[in-house]
Formats: structure tokens, sequence, C-alpha cells
């Protein structure tokens, strides 16, 4: 054995060499436990969202399908100051909008359907499992949408999202390390939604559609996950945001 | 050094290297995973492991490059480099997870086959979004691959060192790669000054160590003498020379390891056949040369292996005058005798 110089394929290391390396792993091991402790808790992006993942459940209201898919879901005990249903987006599995054209003979129909609840604030989406979508015998009192409120023409600045994964499926599921995610959903018909966050106040999620109030998938796609700005007429229907607006008039602006 | 390939050739102290390596990696994926766990418990479980081994693979990546160019600066962190290759290979296994879990969770389930995805989906614009730090990523892992792949003797052997060595080069373009693909990835959201400073810290160490290690060998380069009359070129003082350990200095080009021992001097190669190892940082150790990196050995006197291992250097003729050595700069052929110069008391 060599007091002071290192041979790997010795039994063992000189007294020299064995003490240090003994320095040098631990002083490895710290650095690198901080570095994950620190790495972790500055992790700014992950928010409050759920998705119930494995926990189908059976819903039933009516379904609508402009501009993008969504139930409105009948609310028991509602008060003359709360509207009498809930509205909840409706998508399909991995990253595809529920089609509209297999489910266009049902639109306006009650409908009964299995799905997996995601939510994140105010915004509930449920993430239906197609074949189980079955029209049902409407009740005396269909539930039906609000009558259009327009808010009037706004300029807003936010970041394009895919509403499946911001609302829950994938925490964080914004940003640039998500901008493909985001495309491939978007582009595959998940909604995609202008997210605004107010100095003040919680989250604004907003529709986005075309000035003729037609959805704009594939025209959004180069301005997904990063900031942009959007002048358009924004109005209150079904319990929706919705910002019309042309995606040819979207502006990227600086972060 | 062996005469057949093996998988592994272990031994308790490779055993030990790859204990360490594998526990210091669960001790960080576990506390990495424990703390994001307890403080944001709704984050999805498939990008809590793909921010673990991400996170993992980049910072054991930047070990890896560090300890060269710290072994070159102090001997005493050798003992990191003589298993590095299973620490190449962890790092690669660590980034093909994380690259599993990128393809499957952004890049599956869409319209898009999951590998075009990486570079169709993500559409280049005249914005920092536009750049295509997955693609970054995805050369990255393929370099990381060929270097796993080819990591074993086998294919030191059969490819050559120098191509062997070419090829393991590309650890610094997988490293540009990664910096570019972290820099345009998740620093762009995750925005925390700490995030920011440990990426630059590592950057600057890095390349910091690699100026100061190369810096030290360029002044070693520097010092080159005139040659005699008959074209030997004086080599240094014999009493510069510790016992069982040797003097590098830069003959016409090349770097020469000119050892003492046993009451004689012989020059050989600096360059071991293995790795190219620095051998005139290694020992004489047991009547050989012992190359500090993988304890490769040669014979002073002939520079081969001894029997029955058939690694060769080239030799070095040397003489002795008025207590100075002097080096023909002209190499005898890989594993000629080159009779040493005794030293006279």
């Amino acid at each position: 054995m060599s007091d002071d110089f290192y041979i790997g394929w010795e039994a063992r290391p000189g007294a020299g060499p064995a003490r240090r390396l003994r320095t040098l792993v631990v002083l490895l091991l710290v650095v690198g436990l901080g570095l994950a402790v620190a790495l972790a808790t500055q992790q700014h992006t992950i928010g409050t969202s759920v998705f119930e993942w494995g926990n189908l459940k059976p819903f039933s209201g009516r379904l609508e399908l402009q501009p993008y898919p969504h139930l409105l879901v009948p609310r028991p005990g509602a008060t003359n100051s709360q509207p009498g249903f809930s509205t909840y987006y409706l998508v399909a599995p991995f990253k595809h909008g529920l089609d509209r054209e297999k489910f266009g003979a049902l639109e306006g129909q009650m409908v009964t359907l299995q799905g997996t609840l995601i939510y994140r604030g105010d915004q509930t989406m449920v993430e239906a499992v197609p074949d189980s979508i079955h029209a049902v015998a409407s009740p005396a009192s269909l539930p039906t949408g609000a009558a259009t409120v327009r808010l009037g023409r706004q300029t807003l600045v936010g970041e394009i999202v895919d509403s499946k994964c911001y609302f829950g499926v994938m925490n964080p599921g914004q940003l640039l390390p998500h901008r493909a995610c985001a495309i491939n959903c978007i582009s595959g018909g998940i909604p995609p939604v202008l997210l605004v966050r107010p100095k003040n106040g919680p989250a604004i999620y907003l529709l986005l559609v075309s000035a003729l109030g037609k959805p704009v998938n594939q025209q959004v796609l180069d301005f997904v996950a990063e900031p942009v700005e959007i002048t358009g007429e924004v109005e209150w229907q079904d319990g929706l945001l919705i910002l019309r607006a042309d995606p040819q008039t979207y502006r990227r602006v600086g972060r | 050094m062996s005469l057949q390939y093996q998988a592994v050739q272990w031994n308790r102290q490779k055993r030990l290297y790859d204990a360490v390596l594998v526990g210091g990696v669960a001790l960080y994926l576990l506390g990495f995973g424990a703390v994001t766990e307890f403080l944001f418990p709704n984050i999805t479980e498939e990008i809590l492991l793909m921010r673990a081994f991400g996170s993992a693979a980049f910072i054991l990546l930047h070990i890896i490059l560090c300890i060269g160019p710290l072994g070159r600066l102090n001997a005493g962190f050798l003992p990191l480099l003589y298993n590095r290759r299973h620490a190449g290979v962890t790092l690669f296994l660590l980034a093909l997870i994380h690259a599993v879990m990128v393809v499957t969770t952004y890049h599956a389930g869409g319209d898009t086959n999951p590998i075009a995805s990486i570079w169709v989906s993500s559409p280049l614009t005249h914005s920092v979004a536009g750049v295509p730090f997955q693609a970054f990523g995805f050369l990255a892992l393929v370099i990381l691959f060929l270097m796993a792949a080819t990591s074993h003797d086998f294919w030191l052997a059969n490819l050559s060192a120098p191509v062997w060595k070419s090829l393991h080069m590309l650890v610094y373009a997988a490293y540009a790669l990664l910096v570019l693909h972290v820099t345009f990835g998740v620093l762009q959201a995750e925005t925390s000054l700490v995030y920011a400073v440990t990426m630059a810290a590592g950057l600057v160490t890095v390349l910091g160590l690699h100026g100061l290690a190369a810096s030290k060998e360029a002044r070693l380069d520097r010092k080159i003498n005139a040659p005699d009359t008959d074209g030997w070129v004086e080599a240094g003082a014999v009493a510069d020379i510790p016992d069982n350990r040797a003097r590098i200095v830069c003959v016409a080009g090349e770097r020469v390891a000119i050892f003492k021992y046993a009451g004689k001097i012989s020059a050989v190669s600096n360059v071991c056949q293995h790795q190219n190892g620095p051998l005139g940082e290694g020992k004489i150790v047991a009547g050989c040369i012992t190359c500090p990196w993988h304890g490769y050995q040669y014979l002073p006197e002939t520079g081969a292996s001894p029997p029955p291992f058939v690694e060769r250097v080239p030799t070095f003729q040397v003489r002795l005058k008025n207590g100075r050595v002097w080096v023909n700069p002209q190499p005898n052929p890989a594993g000629t005798r080159a009779e040493p110069a005794v030293i006279e008391l």
C-alpha cells in the first residue's frame, strides 16, 4: 500500500488519501443535500389545483358545445342571487378536447356522463369518458344559460394556457417549460384560456374565441406560454368569461 | 489493468465509490422530493420526478466536470476520478429518467408522435419562447448516451485512446447544450434568484477550474530549454526531482515524465496508454510507474507494463551532466528499453 498516493485497485487507500476522501465525501453530501433543499424551497410556480385522477364520478347537465364544450349542471338550492347552474368545462382524456361533431346531436340536451374532476380556484372542468355521454330525458326545468352580459372592449395582458393542464392536470402547467405540452393540448382541442393575474385579487380566466365567437385553437399556438396583450370584447356567458378578438391582433409583450 | 474484459472489474474501492455515489444521488432525490411534497402538496408527481431527476443529473454533471481539473490542481481529488465512469453512467440514467418523464408528460397523449413533438411542438418565434430548449436537452441526452454506451474499456481499446478521448470530450458540448436547456427552460419559469445564482455559480466553477488547470499546464509547457549542439535538451536538476516521483518537462512539443527511483533516472511519455492520464503526476510503486488516474503501471526502463499486461508507452534516452538531467527529444518506440542514467553520489 502506498501511504500518500491513491491507487484505486489497492485493497485500501493509504491513511492520507482515506482521510481526505472521507472529508470530501461528507462535504459533497452536505452540499448536495443543501442544494436539494434550496432548489426545492425556491419553486414559485406550483399552485393549488386538483386533478382527481382515478376517481370517476357521474355528472348530468345540459350539454353546450359553443364556443367550447361545457356542461350546465343544475345547482340545487340556488337562490335568486346565484345562477341556477354550475358551469363545467368538458374535455376528453389526454391532450384532446371533446369532439364537437360527434356530440353535435346532443347539443342543448340533458346528458349524463362519467368523468374526472379538475379544478383550480373557481374554475371547474370534467375530463369526460367520451363513450359515457348519453342523452337522458329532460327534467321539467332544463337549466338554461343566463343572458350574455357584454362587459365592453378591454385590453388585457396575460399568458395563454391550456385550460386542462393549468386547471389541475399538471401543476405547474404554465410558462415556458410547459409550452410544448400546452401547444399539444390546445392543438388537440383543449380550450385556450387567457390567464390574467391582477396585482390585487384572484386570477381571471378568459376563454379565447375569435371576433365572431369561434374557437381559435390553431391560431393561438405561436402565442402560448408567454406574455401577450389582447384587445377585444369581453362578455359573460353561461358563467364563463369570454374574450372575443382576432388572434392576428394579439401582441407579444416582454416579461 | 486486466487481460480480459469483464462488465465491471469490481474491487472494494469501486464498491465503496458506487455506494457513496448511489447513496448521494438517493439523498438528493429524497431531499428534493420530501421538501417539495411538504411545501407544495399539489405538485403533479410526474413533474416532481422530472425536476428531481433533471436537477440531480445537472448537478452530477457539474461534479463530474470538476473532478478532472481538481485532480490536476490537487492530487487529493484523484480518488474521485478513479471510478468517474460509473458517475457518468449514473448521470446518463438520471437524465434518461428525466427525459422519459418529459416525453410521456408533455409530449405523449396528443396528435403528434411524442419524439417528433420535441422538435415541432414548440414553434420558433421571435422571442425567448421560441428557443428550442427541449431540443437542446434531447441532443445532450444523445451525447450522454454515446458516452455511457462506450464507457467500457472494451470500447477504449477498440476505438483507440485518442478516438475514445475525443468522443468523450463531447461531454463539454453536452454541458453547453444543457446550460442552454436549463437557461431557456426552467429558469424562464422559476425566477428565484437562488436558481439563477446556483446556475451561474456552477458555470463559473466549471469554467474557472478548467481555466486554472489549463493555466498551470500552460506554464509547464512554456518552460522550453534550448537544445544542446547534439539536440539533447536540459530538463532541470536531479536534486529537484523527489524520490519515486517525476518532473514533467515539455520537450519538442511533447510532455515527458522524468522519474527518479532507486538511484536512477528514466524518462517516458507523460501520456498513459489507458486514458491519457498524466504519468508524471504518478509515483513509482513496487518498481513501476503508476498512473495517478487508474493505477495503470509501466516499468520505467522500458515503458512496458509488467507481464502479463501489454500496455506500453514511448521511452526517452536520458543522461546526467553536472547534476542536471538531459533528455533526447526523439522518443523511442513504445516499450523500447532506454538505459536509465545512474545517479552518482
